[in-house]
């Protein structure tokens, strides 16, 4: 058995595929990378498994599986596998049947773009490794950051799942804002009701640890590693805990208008804010501020540096319902009591719609339009209102002019993202891994954040946030055993030269900079004084801190910089001046759900197309694509996710559109033609996306001609410039 | 004694179904998934491009089977996952028993092609009209056949699918199961607005629904994304779309249905700012679009569609094909006339049918027909060991149908402990 040699299985699809497999059996015989060439009918069925078994036994897992998209056998292929105690890890597959059989009419054109593409992955299975499962051994701890309802919810969660919780809050008690709410909608309750059963079961959980009058400063380490720095009242040191993951579950803010002159907060004392009122309901003291006199007018304003450009663009979501919430507590204690709403739009989603047509129907007045001007007159509050629905303004007296205001992030949530890695959106919020999916994972893994710290959110959408975030803490530490994907990139710390590109760019901020302690015998000017380590069990393995590293330490452990130059090479090697080829490579995110889909649907595009696929497009360096024009390439695409919409969870399309803009500008500088590489964004709900893209590419890889590789004169410019 | 190999029953496999079965597989819990239909997805399949993040409706969630933040339905490979039983073309017919030890009675449709079975080749499609692809990303990944289309070709295909995955002779079945938990994940319908007398739904091809809208909008779909005129295949110029069809409306439903501003205007910016030389006009009572979503309504404003706040006083059907629409304008205190090609209605988003049955058969809380949770402030707690997530709840996007069936594994999780 040769090491690397790889036996081929190619799959027919029941004979229904339009490809010479004659052609492809006896070509791929002569391969010096070839052990062995079987043709089978259903890869994907009992007996075609059971193939795959006997040739991973044959050749020391180095098998090259030819069929349709991995996307959908692998998973198959991996279970029998797995049910059978073989090791599939080095099983290399090339899809033939969506990316070439089924989008290309000619078979001969077809059969030698397969063939190509079977040569290419012959070249990368050639030097794979197995990988192996490892798992990692934790502290069972999480740390709640904010003693609010999510916080409180968030540890109680944890707790049951069996972890040991320490919850941390800022203030002295508990609670949050929810305590001083006399209702909660849709709940009908108060929010002191709602806490007690919570703050009872706090109480008589020892699991829990509660520490109040408590301030996080930073935090070092990552997940299942995390040293957390915090200050207590009582103690003049700073004090540290170990912790496995972080809740962060910090709350909002409300905003002061105090800026906003024309409502005269912070200069009247009867104009309140709308969490002002809700304390004075809850503590039964609903009074006029200014001189205990009784309320009877009262006058709400909605969108209080709400929905304005100056302040916050986005509407808090929550404060309609505040409003209405509130109007009919006041109107419960003082039956005779005047309240109108001025408002742009109620906001009141599902049920709350209900609640607001009883406020409607018991006398609450809502009025559209803005609040012009508001004075103090023989000492009234006079508020002037412009009505938009009758075109007039109004002139009010009130008792209590109520600022539904904004609903802010809470202070401290930019300091902590230094160290916990999360990152913080345009309006200050903590940003989801991804909005449609991923909306309680930050970019940092083993850091979650639930509750109003991401949004706007009601109290019932605030216990669901951190019921769902202890799960998600519960699949990343696993009870204390951190389990690997085997996948992931290796650092050989000799070869570091202690740059820190990595660190600084990796999409989920997984390499550290450690300082280097033992490094004295150097001498001071080669002193390297940090050098990064990566943690593969933490790793996401898009490649990215591979395809910036100036020295190749660090790799993809299942896709080196060896296997994808020999890869590009093989698969390029019918390139020519007369067979121009369009390199493309493809994340297996979007991109390759794009290509297949395309596939599906038979939509035809040339075939003087290869297609290599790299986990994320963010691994393709730009020595990547110059190997691809050196390989014999007339032009160079990637495929890639839609901007700000990066599979890994951050920047890696963003890293790969700098490594193209570099390439073209060498490209450019050498005379080469910068227009022969580009990268191309799309998803697979568009898949004219690709077919677009890939028809550009193809004619400009016919109308900019031969490259210098095909005519010769590659290297020689400097010689021809003397 | 609940123990952790209990299976748990999942009614429903859209957004919400699928990803509480995918998570609970992920901790070892066995899961019946039970859809009614050919593919799983529910509405997300059909609605094309997904707020708050504007690309595709066919993410899915990754899991520990398939690693990553997310795949497309068409990788979900939720038919080989091995804790997740996938019942398609199946209903739950009764529900007996206690919590712990509920007894399911399951109306197993009958399963014409094997979809483990099934490679997709295309030879079945070409000999026969009975069998399609409903979707290129429709999961399981299969063809689909129609028993009421059979033709001379069916039996040639059945005879020469390379698997033999097809059987024309399938019958339906029905089996009794016993489950520790139930999820209820039922999603919500489109109200289909022909009752609605004033808006004309049902008597003329122009008047259309949203999720209608989103299909012509769909470049998968038969007009491959083009806005085309139902009645004429020709294009669409003058758009206007009309809220709160239905909802907050008494005599239909009381309730606020969400998030229609928010898909009324993802649309609305599809067709201002990707397609050619349509103009939309948006006749509204509240426009909500909570939170972040507020982004939509700015940046509609901002690439001139047109909102008018008031009410459609008429519809005419004109002799060109147009629709002469009148609408009071409660800000101008006028009435405004307008000429459109397309007149699409935000209709009301109601419970899917059999919701009531549910709440009936299990004495659950109603939530205006949707599944009411025990406590309000537990959303996803609607019984004893009995859950519910997404829009069975009430109107939700997907990333709160998400959420919550997170939040509902959890709780089963933190139950077994």
């Amino acid at each position: 058995m040769d090491d690397n040699k790889s036996a081929v299985l190619l799959c027919t699809c029941g004979k229904q595929l339009g490809l010479s497999f004659d052609f492809l059996e006896s070509e791929l015989k002569k391969s010096n990378l070839t052990a062995s060439v079987k043709v089978e009918d259903l890869v994907c069925q009992e007996e075609g498994l059971v193939k795959i078994s006997d040739l991973l036994n044959a050749n020391g897992g180095h098998l090259v599986i030819a069929a349709c998209t991995s996307q959908k056998i692998q998973p198959r292929i991996d279970q029998y596998l797995k049910e059978n105690g073989i090791d599939g890890s080095q099983i290399q597959y090339v899809n033939i049947r969506e990316h070439s059989a089924w989008v290309h009419e000619d078979v001969d054109e077809a059969s030698k773009k397969s063939l190509d593409m079977i040569h290419g992955t012959l070249a990368r299975s050639a030097t794979s490794v197995p990988l192996v499962p490892e798992t990692k051994e934790i502290t069972n701890h999480v740390t709640v950051v904010g003693g609010g309802i999510a916080g409180i919810e968030s540890a109680l969660s944890l707790s049951n799942l069996g972890y040991d919780v320490t919850l941390i809050e800022v203030s002295d008690q508990l609670g949050g804002h929810v305590k001083h709410l006399p209702i909660v909608a849709p709940t009908g309750k108060s929010g002191k009701e709602i806490l007690s059963g919570r703050l009872e079961a706090l109480e008589n959980d020892n699991k829990i640890t509660i520490l109040t009058k408590t301030r996080v400063k930073f935090a070092t380490g990552e997940m299942g590693d995390f040293t957390i720095h915090y200050l207590t009242e009582d103690s003049d040191d700073e004090l540290t805990l170990k912790t496995s993951a972080v809740v962060m579950a910090t709350g909002f803010k409300e905003f002061e208008p105090i800026e906003m002159d024309e409502y005269r907060y912070g200069k009247n004392p009867d104009v309140i804010t709308q969490f002002q009122l809700s304390r004075l309901i809850t503590e039964g003291t609903l009074a006029r501020p200014s001189d205990g006199g009784p309320v009877k007018e009262v006058v709400m304003v909605q969108c209080v540096g709400s929905r304005s450009e100056d302040y916050k663009k986005d509407c808090s979501k929550l404060c309609c319902t505040f409003a209405i919430d509130n109007s009919l507590e006041i109107l419960k204690q003082i039956p005779d009591a005047n309240v109108s709403v001025v408002y742009m739009d109620i906001r009141v989603p599902f049920e709350h719609e209900m609640v607001y047509k009883e406020s409607r129907e018991v006398g609450v007045d809502y009025i559209r339009g803005r609040i012009s001007m508001v004075w103090e007159q023989d000492g009234n509050t006079r508020v002037k209102i412009y009505d938009s629905l009758m075109n007039e303004y109004l002139d009010v007296s009130s008792d209590l002019l109520v600022l539904s205001t904004a609903i802010l992030p809470p202070d401290g949530v930019f300091e902590l993202s230094e160290t916990l890695g999360y990152v913080i959106e345009d309006d200050g919020h903590i940003k989801d891994l991804y909005g449609k999916l991923r909306r309680n994972e930050t970019r940092r893994r083993g850091v979650v954040a639930v509750g109003a710290v991401t949004r706007p959110q009601f109290v019932s959408e605030s216990i669901t946030d951190a019921q769902a975030g202890a799960l998600i803490l519960h699949n990343e530490l696993q009870g204390g055993k951190i389990q690997t994907i085997m996948r992931g990139a290796i650092l050989d710390v000799d070869d570091c030269v202690g740059c820190s590109l990595c660190a600084q760019q990796c999409p989920r901020g997984v390499p550290l900079m450690i300082e280097q302690t033992d490094s004295e015998e150097t001498s001071e000017d080669q002193k390297i004084l940090f050098k990064a380590i990566i943690d593969t069990l933490n790793c996401h393995s898009c490649g990215v801190c591979q395809s910036l590293c100036p020295t190749g330490a660090t790799q993809l452990n299942f896709l080196t910089n060896d296997q994808m130059w020999s890869e590009i090479e093989a698969i390029l090697e019918g390139a020519g001046p007369d067979y121009p080829i369009t390199l493309c490579f493809y994340c297996e995110e979007c991109a390759v759900s794009t290509i297949d889909i395309a596939g599906t649907l038979k939509m035809e595009y040339p075939a003087s197309t290869r297609l290599i696929p790299v986990p994320c497009v963010g691994r393709v360096s730009i020595i990547d694509i110059l190997k691809a024009f050196e390989g014999g390439a007339s032009s160079v695409m990637i495929a890639a996710c839609e901007t700000d919409r990066c599979h890994v969870g951050g920047t890696g399309n963003e890293i790969a559109q700098v490594q193209v803009d570099v390439a073209r500008d060498i490209l450019n500088a050498i005379g080469w033609k910068g227009e022969r590489v580009d990268m191309f964004r799309m998803f697979s709900a568009e898949p004219e996306r690709f077919t677009t893209a890939i028809f550009e590419m193809v004619r400009r890889a016919k109308e900019l001609g031969p490259t210098p590789v095909h005519k010769g004169t590659a290297g020689k410019w400097m010689e021809a410039d003397k | 004694m609940i123990k952790v190999s209990d299976p748990v029953l999942i009614i429903g496999a859209g957004v919400a179904g699928m990803t509480a079965a995918v998570e609970l597989a992920d901790s070892g819990i066995k899961t019946v998934l039970v859809e009614k239909l050919s593919t799983t997805g529910g509405n997300a399949l059909n609605l094309y491009k997904a707020f708050p993040t504007d690309d595709c409706f066919y993410c899915f969630e990754g899991n520990r089977w398939r690693p990553g933040i997310r795949k497309c339905f068409y990788r979900s490979a939720l038919t080989e996952q091995p804790n997740i039983d996938l019942r398609m073309n199946s209903q739950v017919e009764e529900i007996t028993g206690a919590a712990g030890k509920f007894s399911i009675k399951l109306d197993i449709g009958p399963q014409y092609v094997d979809p483990k079975k099934c490679t997709m080749c295309g030879l079945c499609i070409e000999k026969s009209k009975a069998f399609s692809l409903v979707s290129p990303q429709c999961q399981p990944q299969a063809v689909s056949f129609d028993p009421e289309i059979e033709d001379e070709g069916t039996a040639v295909a059945a005879e020469k699918c390379p698997t033999k995955a097809i059987n024309l002779e399938a019958k339906g079945t029905k089996i009794t199961i016993n489950v520790s938990d139930i999820i209820i994940a039922t999603g919500y319908h489109e109200m289909k607005p022909v009752n609605v007398d004033e808006y004309g739904y049902g008597t003329h091809p122009n008047i259309i629904t949203q999720l209608e809208l989103a299909q012509i909008l769909d470049p998968l779909g038969e007009t491959k994304g083009t806005l085309l005129k139902p009645s004429d295949g020709k294009p669409a110029k003058h758009v206007m779309m009309v809220q709160c069809v239905g909802s907050r409306d008494e005599n239909y439903y009381p309730y606020c249905s969400k998030i229609c501003c928010v898909y009324a205007l993802k649309h609305a910016a599809i067709l201002t700012q990707e397609r050619e030389g349509v103009d939309v006009s948006v006749v509204y009572m509240d426009i909500r679009t909570y939170d972040r979503h507020e982004k939509y309504y700015r940046d509609t404003r901002e690439a001139g569609v047109e909102f008018v706040r008031g009410r459609v006083a008429s519809i005419e059907p004109q002799k060109d094909d147009s629709l002469a629409i009148i609408v009071y304008d409660s800000l101008l205190d006028k009435y405004l006339k307008f000429s459109v090609d397309l007149f699409v209605l935000s209709s009301a988003l109601e419970p899917s049918p059999g919701s009531s049955q549910i709440i009936e058969s299990l004495g659950l809380k109603s939530a205006s027909g949707f599944i009411g949770a025990t406590n309000p402030e537990t959303e996803v707690v609607v019984g004893n060991r009995i859950y519910a997530c997404g829009s069975a709840l009430g109107p939700s996007e997907v990333p709160e149908s998400v959420t919550q069936a997170r939040a509902v594994v959890s709780k089963i999780l933190q139950n077994r402990k």
